[in-house]
């Protein structure tokens, strides 16, 4: 078995093992969680040293409809394979003491598996298929072992997303037949289908992939999924939702819609470019408005996966990398906020800003990467949100279109207006009437040290980010305009 | 030159204060919190030692630009991390880390049994070294990084007692308007990069030089400059963004002492100072400087003559002399800006300090003119240090502030027009408020005279040796002119680098030179410092009730000046409105009509689906007759084609 | 002969339709869905004999699995109904019921 496979098939092995494992569950999750981590590190540590080199293709011949088992790894793909793997042993650690069933951890792995396996397909159909199988984990995530509001957030989650889905595979669809009318051979190949000659109905093709994408990143109109599911789902199915579900989308969008139809993508670049640029204030300026922590953190990520956009459609070297680049930090940074916010709610079990207060106090260490995380959120330079976002706006910047950059630092502005009163009103303001601050003790050393881990990395990719660069910059050579 | 060559000195700059913060965070702060201090005070010796021996390097010539790793390199420009260690960067990096190490010591003293001393000090001391990764910075990038550490750990400090709503305002204000501000920086500097495709300031300035000597400057540059102020004006607490100043009083004397004597609100002046030969290069955008410099320096001096607030009349003080610094640089007086902003870095910390030990004396963090009276005899030291820096303030000869504001004035008078007359008026309004404190404060009559009951008396070593020295310094600043004068030429003109293995030398834009003892000078600067304590003697000390009497008599004035002409009222309602904006799009937009479309879509669907279910009843019978009924349907209509 | 088979056939087909919709009583129902997978297998095993297509014997390999399996699968859900106390009777059973 390759290494390629062994990404994903491992996972999968996890995932039953852990469903078979009954009690022990959460020792083999964590046994299968960090063989993952290490696979991935294995076939990372050759990407970064060599600056991006792809990773060989573990093909198969095309079967009934030229539908093919093809895998590839390239420094995008392995970045957000290691993501993955990475954030799936920090939910594993988060999520240790909780008291639930096998299939916690069951699904935890089947989720990797199948993120795993989005990110390495280089065939369109096995891609489709483990886009969709990704939903079936998390549906369960969501309306199993979420909060109150549960059941209906799944489902909104699962209608919302799944009705995306169809319009890209559509698309998906018409680009095979079309393809097959030009050259009479079948085939869901990536590379293969890369110039098809979409002919008319290059724009539909393109509209209906956007959809699909762009109902996962999410692009403003199409968020209004992402804030229920995300307070609704346990801290650690935020995480994975935030950290890497949301990067399918814009992996999605560099990957497969650019490519396919790149004539489409540079006469939309106005429209779309705005879209983006609205999603990042736009986000912003309504978690302002939230008195919900978990909401407030939900939109942030609507606004941060805006500039990721604003740095996909610049097309320009730059905002193509930063846009990359803040997929990684943006799982790191809202992954550790998820993670705080969701220890809060295991406390007390509140989340709305006027339920504590005094926290600075009663939970030193908490406040201390709480502040952490929200100062790389907000984008303080030298910590790794900075590195994106400027790279993204450096991009925009540059583009046809410089007038949207002024946006994008609007909403880096913005990003503190919405952050700091949040932290004040949680860590620094009194106890009100009916805090239930008392009943929130500080991080154990478990929970600290899964922060510690985290905030690390921050400051890492913040100060030296270039490694990082230099390892995404060749899988996205293909796309600068 | 490589990085092995690099002075140990200027590691140090670095190494002391990381190690310190590290050890203090990791290791005494779970301890022993109340020794976190110790470190520090020991890094704060090491800096200040390092910096007096590097700016002795430099002053023999031993500047040098040095780039060191490579931070982010993409597409066409890349971005390296270095050190600039020249004439401008060594002279305010001594200034701030002597003082900054003074109001180290004085802290220990002031802050000693506060439930947060340890977390203070951790806090205090990353003030300090974001200022010295900003000073030491050789490129745009680098110093954002530490203009915003700058920020944070403002932002910490004024927010350090965070249970008093006040203070949580003050923090939030303060890092917000800062905020704004880099909105400016940001853009700049992603103008800068896509015009010039590098960062550092050197290889800008060569560029800039080579463009305009050929006679055209980029067509950004203009955008450039006036974003770099705009900048500038945040972080220096010039119009239009001074407001948050005024407020970061809330934090701990120390803290208003550092940032504004050294650490936060110099750092715009040297963004400006750095920025020289881009601002420069633009017609008009020096003038620009130079008016809001003046601007901000009259109307804050009228504002610091009204308020009531020991801190608060400083802080207006502070945004004053700012204004003045400004002024110096809009005119091309680089030197005597470098010049002021170091003696006023002296006498600021001194008064802060001061004030810090009448509000001590007390037993409060700060203190009210109605409160205190008549302290001279109970608080001796610190009524001679308050007397010493209040004198070099106000310019009277032969005190620091003498030679550094004069110099200033003496430009803006041969500048002439409104500029002069800005200069002078401010000069009689500095004399005029820091009089009126010192009499209010130190003579005059006592507080149980006003009802209230107190029983001052010095404070300990710790709270008096800090400050005397402070005040010494700032008495005996205008010595170091010649020294700036040459270390600031060095930086304008000597600075040799070697940019791909070749030497070059450059004459940046504006003027080191800092004029020196004349007798224009001292007649004029006398005279106005004469007719600004005269009055404040006249209003405080012979007609002791005026201070209280005209606020009673007119409260419209009062209103006027509370808030600054109406400016504050205004922000006020431009805060309001992004938060009406706020709460209408996440409240209303978002929530209601948006996501409530919709859910409606999802409703409707429901409720077709309701309307079914209720004609089936659920039997699996007539499920499964349906279903054959169905299936004969499609063989039918299947037969039939 | 073809069409005494055809006959044969459809007449099974139909008894095992009568079963399913008829009766209630879900044993029966359960007799009557395989009766009616028995009479498709007839058809397709004549089929494969009249036009010498071998798809059709492989899908009647299939059928005769999948019958296996959701005889399996039935006679269990049967018997877990029943022990939950609810009797064998179809009609009580409305949970599809939207």
């Amino acid at each position: 078995m390759s290494l390629l496979t062994a990404l994903w098939v491992v996972p999968l092995a996890g995932a039953v093992a852990c469903a078979l494992s009954g009690r022990a569950a959460r020792w083999t999750s964590l046994a299968f969680s960090l063989a993952a981590l290490a696979l991935s590190a294995a076939a990372l540590r050759p990407v970064l040293a060599s600056s991006g080199a792809g990773l060989a293709l573990a093909g198969g011949a095309p079967g009934a409809f030229g539908v093919s088992y093809a895998l590839a790894a390239d420094g995008l793909s392995l970045s957000l394979v290691g993501l993955t793997a990475f954030l799936n042993l920090i939910c594993v650690a988060a999520s240790w003491d909780l008291d639930v069933s096998a299939g916690y951890w069951a699904c935890f792995q089947a989720l990797a598996c199948a993120l795993c396996g989005v990110f390495l397909a280089r065939d369109l159909f096995l891609f489709y298929i483990f886009w969709e199988a990704t939903l079936i984990p998390m549906f369960f995530i969501i309306g199993l072992w979420g909060s109150d509001n549960r059941r209906r957030a799944a489902l909104k989650f699962f209608i919302f997303t799944f009705a995306g889905s169809i319009f890209m595979l559509l698309a998906l669809i018409a680009v095979v037949v079309l393809h097959q009318r030009a050259t009479g051979e079948w085939t869901w190949n990536l590379a293969a289908l890369r110039g098809t000659d979409l002919g008319p109905a290059a724009p539909w093709i393109f509209l209906g992939l956007l959809v699909g994408f762009g109902v996962k990143v999410p692009m403003v109109p199409l968020h209004t999924w992402l804030p229920d599911a995300h307070t609704e789902a346990p801290a650690a199915g935020s995480v994975m939702l935030a950290g890497v579900m949301l990067k399918m989308g814009v992996y999605g969008i560099l990957r497969v819609a650019l490519p396919l139809a790149p004539t489409v993508a540079a006469a939309w670049m106005p429209l779309l470019t705005l879209l983006a640029a609205i999603s990042a204030v736009y986000g912003a300026l309504c978690a302002m408005a939230q008195t919900d922590l978990k909401r407030l953190v939900a939109y942030s990520s609507i606004a941060h996966l805006g500039f990721c956009l604003l740095g996909v459609f610049s097309g320009t070297a730059q905002g193509l990398a930063g846009a990359a680049l803040l997929m990684i930090n943006h799982g790191i940074t809202t992954g550790a906020l998820f993670l705080l916010v969701g220890f809060l709610y295991e406390r007390a079990h509140k989340r709305g800003l006027s339920d504590f207060g005094g926290l600075a106090e009663r939970a030193p260490r908490l406040a201390f990467f709480f502040g952490f995380s929200i100062m790389a959120s907000i984008g303080l330079p030298g910590l790794n949100g900075f590195v994106g976002e400027f790279l993204c706006l450096s991009g925009i910047w540059q583009s046809s279109l410089p007038i949207f950059a002024v946006l994008g630092v609007i909403g880096v502005t913005l990003a503190a207006v919405y952050a700091l009163p949040a932290y004040q009103a949680v860590f620094w303001a009194p106890e009100g009437p009916g805090s239930v601050s008392a009943k929130v003790r500080d991080l154990g050393a478990r929970e600290s040290g899964i922060l510690w881990t985290l905030c690390a990395l921050m400051l890492w990719i913040g100060l030296a980010p270039q490694p990082w660069l230099a390892a995404l910059a060749p899988s996205l050579r293909g796309l600068v305009r | 030159m490589t990085p092995a060559q690099v002075p140990i000195v200027a590691w140090l700059l670095f190494l002391a204060p990381i190690s310190a913060i590290l050890f203090g965070f990791f290791i005494l702060r779970p301890l022993k919190p109340e020794w976190t201090h110790w470190p520090i005070l020991l890094s704060c010796a090491v800096v200040a030692v390092a910096s007096v021996a590097l700016a002795a390097r430099v002053y023999a010539d031993g500047s040098f630009d040095l780039n060191f790793y490579r931070w982010a390199a993409v597409g066409d420009w890349g971005v390296d991390f270095g050190l600039r260690i020249d004439g401008p960067c060594v002279a305010v990096l001594t200034m701030v880390a002597l003082v900054g190490s003074l109001i180290h010591v004085y802290a220990a003293s002031y802050m000693k049994g506060d439930p947060g001393f340890s977390r203070f000090f951790l806090v205090f001391h990353l003030f300090f070294l974001a200022m010295i990764g900003l000073l030491t910075a050789n490129n745009y990038v680098q110093m954002y990084l530490f203009w915003e550490l700058v920020g944070l750990a403002s932002y910490l400090l004024i927010g350090f007692w965070y249970q008093k709503e006040s203070a949580r305002k003050a923090a939030l204000k303060a890092f917000l308007t800062n905020r704004v501000g880099d909105f400016g920086f940001l853009l700049a500097l992603l103008l800068i990069l896509t015009t010039f495709r590098v960062a550092q300031f050197h290889i800008i300035y060569l560029k800039v030089l080579v463009l305009a000597s050929g006679g055209h400057t980029p067509e950004f540059l203009p955008l450039i400059g006036g974003l770099l102020i705009w900048a500038a004006c945040a972080k220096s607490a010039q119009f239009p963004l001074y407001f948050w100043l005024p407020d970061a009083m809330e934090g701990p004397t120390p803290t208003s002492a550092l940032m504004h004597a050294a650490t936060m609100v110099t750092a715009g002046v040297f963004l400006l100072i750095r920025s020289w030969p881009l601002i420069a290069a633009v017609p008009g955008l020096p003038t620009a400087v130079a008016a809001i410099g003046a601007f901000t320096a009259l109307a804050s001096a009228v504002i610091a003559g009204t308020r009531k607030d020991l801190k608060r009349i400083l802080a207006y003080s502070t945004v004053s002399h700012l204004g003045l610094m400004m002024l110096a640089l809009g005119l091309g007086q680089i030197g005597v800006a470098v010049f002021h902003l170091i003696v006023h870095g002296f006498f600021k910390a001194a008064l802060f300090l001061c004030a810090g030990n009448v509000g001590h004396a007390i037993h409060q963090p700060t203190a009210n003119v109605d409160e205190v009276g008549g302290w001279r005899k109970a608080l001796p030291w610190t009524y001679a240090c308050f007397l010493l820096a209040a004198l070099s303030l106000a310019g009277v000869f032969p005190f620091g502030g003498f030679f550094s504001k004069d110099a200033i004035v003496d430009a803006a008078l041969s500048r002439g027009g409104l500029f002069a007359a800005a200069g002078l008026l401010v000069s009689i309004g500095s004399a005029f408020y820091i009089f009126r404190m010192l009499f209010l404060t130190f003579h005059g009559s006592r507080p149980e005279q006003k009802g209230l009951s107190a029983h001052p008396h010095e404070a300990g070593f710790g709270f008096v040796a800090p400050i005397v020295l402070l005040a010494v310094g700032s008495a005996f600043a205008g010595l170091l002119r010649p020294l700036i004068e040459r270390l600031v030429d060095g930086g304008l003109h000597g600075l040799p680098v070697s940019v791909g293995g070749v030497a070059l030398q450059m004459n940046l834009p504006g003027s080191a030179m800092i004029p020196g003892f004349e007798w224009r000078a001292l007649l004029i600067g006398t005279a106005m410092a004469a007719i600004g304590a005269g009055a404040a003697y006249a209003l405080t000390m012979i007609d002791a009730g005026w201070d209280w009497r005209w606020r009673v008599s007119s409260p419209r004035l009062v209103r006027v000046f509370d808030t600054d002409f109406g400016w504050k009222t205004l922000i006020g309602w431009i805060a309001d409105g992004v938060t009406g904006l706020g709460n209408f799009a996440g409240r209303v937009l978002d929530k209601k009509w948006w996501d409530g479309a919709i859910e409606s879509t999802g409703s409707a669907a429901l409720g077709a689906g309701g309307l079914l279910s209720d004609a089936s009843r659920g039997r699996l019978n007539e499920a499964l007759w349906w279903m054959a009924a169905g299936a004969a349907l499609l063989l039918a209509a299947g037969g039939l084609r | 002969m073809n069409a005494a088979v055809w006959a044969t056939a459809g007449a099974l087909f139909a008894l095992g339709l009568a079963a399913v919709v008829l009766r209630r009583q879900m044993l029966a129902m359960l007799l009557g869905v395989e009766l009616m997978v028995a009479a498709a297998d007839l058809a397709l095993v004549h089929g494969a004999c009249r036009f010498s297509d071998p798809e059709a014997l492989a899908a009647v390999a299939v059928i005769l699995a999948v019958a296996a399996a959701e005889a399996v699968v039935g006679l269990s859900l049967i018997l877990k109904v029943l022990r939950s106390g609810r009797g064998l009777d179809a009609g009580d059973l409305t949970e599809l019921r939207g």
